[in-house]
């Protein structure tokens, strides 16, 4: 595949994103308004995710090159690394505000469960090693296309993916059931709801990581990346890892303290 | 290195939970705990995030979320002592 963006053809876009972006309304639109909606809603979904896979593997997403002119005062930053910052940087206010939020309330409460009792603290640590070991398996999927090691990236990428979801299975297979069982639900109060909201968007967060994880193990079969083409690797890794730090602060604000 | 740090953020890990069973004053061991946990997200942005090598324009981006993260705390604070 060329590397001569300046004459890239004009064909070489996809509606993927703004497909995506539709079937987000309609899933969350159908979860307010009519349940069956939200069906149609993942269908659409699932229907975006595949055309992205598939224009990934035909190179749909490549980036210009822009004159510096047309990059000041952002002319040390690709516009890929802008635009996974910018991202970062709402989501960094997302997590925050409900971080704040939840040791508003949880202050301003007169009564609390004691964390280490609500909460198992042993399987929590294991889960944060986990989530910790799967960033450092990303790191070595990086470090190792860097280097032209394809085999060394596949191997990340499936110890990426293999960790991130043994989090989700112990989370919503084996601790939130526990939770359930012992009365402790969303709606069993404010300590539940905020516990479930809280973890429950972390875990979406990891889930669609996933998906991008298997995004680029796809790729990495198809001859998607070399030693000089992996920004991909890069960027996807940058959200991996800050799923990471969020779970950071969630570990020891809703099990340890 | 990076498995070096992987080593230090694990270790880390396991000092809050041990910190959690120490007798003390709560708060006192909560901002222990939460300083841990802020050492170890900075490493994480540091280091596995490559913010220490890239260019420090950069993190001009992460920290202004911080800052507007803080802001809101602030402001929960201030309401919080206003007895709201």
């Amino acid at each position: 595949m060329t590397e001569d963006y300046e004459h890239r053809e004009e064909s070489k876009s996809t509606y993927a994103p703004i497909i995506l972006a539709a079937g987000i309304a309609v899933l969350l639109f159908g979860f307010v308004i009519f349940l069956p909606l939200a069906v149609v809603g993942g269908i659409i979904i699932g229907a975006a995710v595949f055309m992205l896979f598939k224009d990934g593997a035909n190179e749909k997403f490549a980036e210009f090159k822009e004159s510096v002119e047309e990059k000041w005062p952002l002319e040390f930053l690709s516009k890929e690394k802008l635009g996974i910052w910018l991202f970062l940087v709402s989501e960094i206010l997302i997590f925050g505000g409900l971080i704040v939020a939840y040791v508003y309330v949880r202050l301003s409460s007169n009564s609390w469960p004691v964390a280490t009792q609500t909460h198992d603290v042993i399987l929590g640590m294991s889960n944060t090693i986990i989530l910790l070991t799967s960033s450092l398996a990303m790191v070595f999927a990086l470090y190792s296309i860097r280097g032209g090691n394809i085999k060394g990236l596949r191997i990340g990428l499936i110890g990426t993916f293999s960790l991130g979801a043994a989090f989700l299975v112990i989370k919503l297979g084996i601790e939130w059931p526990q939770y359930y069982r012992n009365g402790f639900t969303i709606s069993s109060g404010l300590p539940g709801s905020t516990y479930f909201l809280l973890t429950g968007l972390h875990a979406a967060h990891v889930g669609a990581g996933l998906v991008a994880v298997g995004y680029l193990l796809f790729r990495s079969f198809h001859g998607g990346f070399t030693n000089t083409k992996h920004s991909a690797v890069e960027n996807i890794g940058l959200y991996w890892h800050f799923v990471d730090i969020v779970w950071m602060f969630l570990f020891p604000l809703f099990y340890l303290i | 290195m990076y498995v070096g740090i992987w080593l230090g953020l694990v270790v880390a890990t396991v000092a809050e939970v041990v910190t959690r069973s120490l007798a003390g004053a709560a708060s006192l061991l909560a901002l222990i705990i939460l300083l841990i946990s802020s050492g170890k997200a900075i490493t994480i942005a540091m280091y596995y995030q490559h913010l220490r090598y890239e260019d420090k324009r950069l993190a001009i981006l992460p920290i202004a979320a911080v800052v507007g993260v803080i802001f809101l705390a602030v402001a929960a604070a201030m309401t919080m002592s206003m007895g709201m």
